[in-house]
Formats: structure tokens, C-alpha cells, sequence
């Protein structure tokens, strides 16, 4: 399947806004397939979302949906 | 009229007269808020202009709550201004924020974002919370119920503080000054929608904006599982976060004392561009950019006192030091950094 991934902030500097061909069933794998293929991902704060929709607990994945991945500002 | 009027009685404090606190402050005055509150400790300087515009350079050196004060009561005297010359800490954070209805985040450190989130919380006072990074910003309004009476606040959306050397600061990574005009306006905008009750405010939600691309992204923020409410002890505890004591904090007498000692080595981590410039004999200048190296290179000092402009860079750079070198050397960073202990230089 296909989901569409999109990065803010400092991660958008090592993940690029695209469509990744991926097979996974939850956000749960898909946080855990993204450390492995993004290192940089491993140790930093970030949150995902789910079209649109912040992820608080294990959410299944469908094909098509997109994820957002935040970081934290601060800056001000 | 009845708006202007909700304006009028409104009680609105602005943390931070920074980047994102001048614009806000401009327009929450020229709308007409009657009562605003400017809390921060910082005096203008030279590389903030670029950003922070209501400081000119002959205000340089002075505190920016009086600068700002003076201008925006030019703008408009009907307005009453209280100002906070200080830094919000776990001691007078409660006391500051309870005098006021509605609260602004415009500062630029996570510690602060932290405390007074947990603060706002607590007391229940809407927040309205604006950050940038490059060139991008985050603003929503947390603590205020939505129309299923749902209520979020920042650590629904990142429960645990980022370490301060996950994610740099401005000084240090940079911003184009109109960036945080744009995202403090669209703060100032979310403001007056609260208190006059017009349009949709970002209650519950993130907004995204991108300057290069004109791009925004809105998310909806729900209550996490894993929150757990803070209370007023937790707050003055600092047990909210748990703090690793890898380095101390020092003010700077402490530091002047702390530097007769032997094998002690002070070490200024800003850029070289920065001012005031120290005595290099005595401060040895490792900017940032260039820590890696140094932090790597065998250090022989036993004792090492970091410090920066604002007390935050230095606070990475300890990280950075005891995750090499451990407890097998003694760790300081200036609390504050050069501007808050200006005369000791």
C-alpha cells in the first residue's frame, strides 16, 4: 500500500514530503519501520498524525492515508 | 460595540517581548485590550532588531518591557500596561499568571513553554501558544473547552520536554525576522477571536505555516492517555520534568569564584559575531558551530564553565560534555548567560 508521509521543522531537513510504498498495519510499526530506515528519528521528540488526526494510542494504518511528523518548536 | 467592549475588560498577558511578543503586543494595544501584562527579563540587543520591531538601536542595552512599554503606550494610552522585568521561574509563575484571563507563549525556550503550560493548566487559564523553527511556525490555543467541552494542552501534543540540545534556538540556528511577525499576528488574531468570541480559534488544534511555500497544515490535538495532571507541588518541585543532574547551573558570582579554582577552564560557546566580546585570556571562545571538535579532543580540565548569551546554548554544551566526559569532570553553564549578569564582564 501507499501513504503519504509529511515532515515539519528539523525533520523535514532528512524526510522528505512523499508517497512511500510501505507494508505496515499500524502506526505503532510504521514508527518503528520509519527509526530504522531515518536514524536520526531515534532519541528526538516528535508526534505523529493520521489524516489530520494526532496519534494518542496505536492506530490501524489503510492505504492512502497520510501521516504528518512534528517536531517541537520553541523558538521564538 | 459590545466586542470592543469584551476588549476593553480583557486582562491579557504577553510572555516574551521577543520575536513573537512585539507584534502581538502591537496589535492586542491598537485593538484596544485594556489591560496587558509584558513579562521578560531580557535587555535589547543589536541582533535582535531584525525581529523585534519595536526596539530601535538606541535602545540597546535597555530592558525591553520598559522600551516597549514606552512605545505602546504612544500607540495607544488607553490601554494599562504591567510590566513583569522578570524572568518567569517555578516561583513566581503562579502569582504572575493568576492576575490575568488570557495567556501568551511567545518565548523561546522549551523550559519556559513547560512551565508556564503547566502553570496555565493548572489554574485553568486559556493559553494561546505560537513557537517558530527555521521557517516555520506552530501556533494553538490550549486549555480553553472546545464545543464537546473537550480541553487539551501541550503535553497532550509532546508530553516530555525536549532536551536543550535536541533542538537549537534562534540566536543560534537563525530566522528571517518576518517569520515571527507573521506567526505572533496570527497569535494577536487568535487573541481577539478568544475574547470577543468571533470566528473559530485553534482551540484543540496545531496550525503549521510555511513561509517558503506559503503552506499551512492544521491537526486536531486530543487528550492523551498518558497525561497526567500537574499539580502545584510538581510545579515548584520541578518533578514535572526529571532533570538529569549532569551539569549545575551557577549564577555569576559563583562563577567568578569557581574560576580561581585549578584546572578550570571558562569557555564562551557563542558565534564570533556575537557582543560584548570577553578578555580572551580568560574566556577561551568555542562557538557552537565548532563544539563537536572540542568536545572530542581530550579535555585535560577538571572543572569546565560554560556560558552564552542567554544561558541556553551553554546548557547544550554541558549536555554535549557530560555525555563524553561524564561525572569525571565538574560541568557549569551561566544560568542567564552574559545579558543577565551583564556587570560581571
Amino acid at each position: 500500500m501507499e501513504i503519504e508521509i509529511i515532515s515539519f521543522g528539523k525533520i523535514s531537513e532528512f524526510i522528505n514530503n512523499q508517497k512511500l510504498s510501505i507494508d505496515v498495519e499500524s502506526t505503532d510499526d510504521l514508527k518503528t519501520h520509519l527509526e530504522k530506515i531515518f536514524p536520526q528519528l531515534v532519541g528526538m521528540k516528535y508526534k505523529l498524525a493520521l489524516n489530520k488526526n494526532i496519534v494518542q494510542h496505536n492506530c490501524a494504518i489503510k492505504d492512502n492515508d497520510s501521516i504528518a511528523i512534528m517536531p517541537p518548536f520553541s523558538g521564538g | 460595540m459590545e466586542s470592543q467592549q469584551r476588549l476593553a475588560d480583557a486582562k491579557v498577558l504577553v510572555i516574551g517581548a521577543g520575536g513573537l511578543g512585539c507584534p502581538a503586543l502591537q496589535y492586542l494595544v491598537a485593538a484596544g485590550v485594556g489591560c496587558i501584562g509584558v513579562a521578560d527579563h531580557d535587555v535589547v540587543e543589536l541582533s535582535n532588531l531584525q525581529r523585534q520591531v519595536l526596539y530601535g538601536i538606541d535602545d540597546i542595552g535597555l530592558l525591553k518591557v520598559d522600551v516597549a512599554a514606552k512605545r505602546l503606550q504612544q500607540m495607544n494610552p488607553e490601554s494599562k500596561l504591567i510590566l513583569h522585568p522578570t524572568s518567569i521561574n517555578k516561583n513566581n509563575v503562579i502569582e504572575i499568571i493568576s492576575n490575568y484571563n488570557l495567556i501568551f507563549d511567545g518565548t523561546d525556550n522549551f523550559e519556559s513553554r513547560y512551565l508556564i503550560n503547566d502553570a496555565c493548566t493548572l489554574l485553568k487559564k486559556s493559553l494561546v501558544f505560537a513557537a517558530v523553527s527555521g521557517f516555520e511556525g506552530q501556533i494553538a490555543v490550549f486549555n480553553t473547552p472546545d464545543e464537546q467541552k473537550t480541553i487539551t494542552n501541550y503535553r497532550d501534543l509532546f508530553p516530555v520536554q525536549p532536551n536543550a540540545n535536541e533542538i537549537p534556538n534562534c540566536a543560534e540556528n537563525g530566522v528571517l525576522g518576518v517569520l515571527p511577525g507573521i506567526i505572533g499576528t496570527m497569535a494577536a488574531g487568535e487573541i481577539v477571536k478568544l475574547i470577543t468570541g468571533i470566528g473559530k480559534p485553534l482551540i484543540n488544534k496545531l496550525l503549521h505555516y510555511n513561509l517558503l511555500n506559503q503552506e499551512q497544515y492544521e491537526i486536531n490535538i486530543s487528550p492523551s492517555d498518558e497525561y497526567k495532571q500537574v499539580t502545584a507541588s510538581d510545579l515548584m518541585n520541578n518533578t514535572a520534568e526529571s532533570v538529569l543532574s549532569s551539569y549545575t547551573e551557577i549564577d555569576a558570582e559563583s562563577m567568578l569564584e569557581l574560576s580561581k579554582k585549578k584546572s578550570t577552564l571558562l569557555i564562551d560557546v557563542r558565534e564570533r559575531h556575537e557582543f560584548p566580546k570577553l578578555n580572551p585570556t580568560t574566556y577561551q571562545q568555542i562557538p557552537m558551530s565548532e563544539f563537536d571538535v572540542f568536545a572530542a579532543s581530550d579535555i585535560v580540565a577538571d572543572n569546565i564553565i560554560l556560558l552564552c548569551q542567554h544561558g541556553i546554548r551553554s546548557v547544550a554544551a554541558a549536555e554535549k560534555l557530560h555525555s563524553i566526559y561524564g561525572d569525571s569532570k565538574k560541568i557549569y553553564s551561566l544560568k542567564g548567560g552574559i545579558a543577565k549578569w551583564r556587570n560581571h564582564f
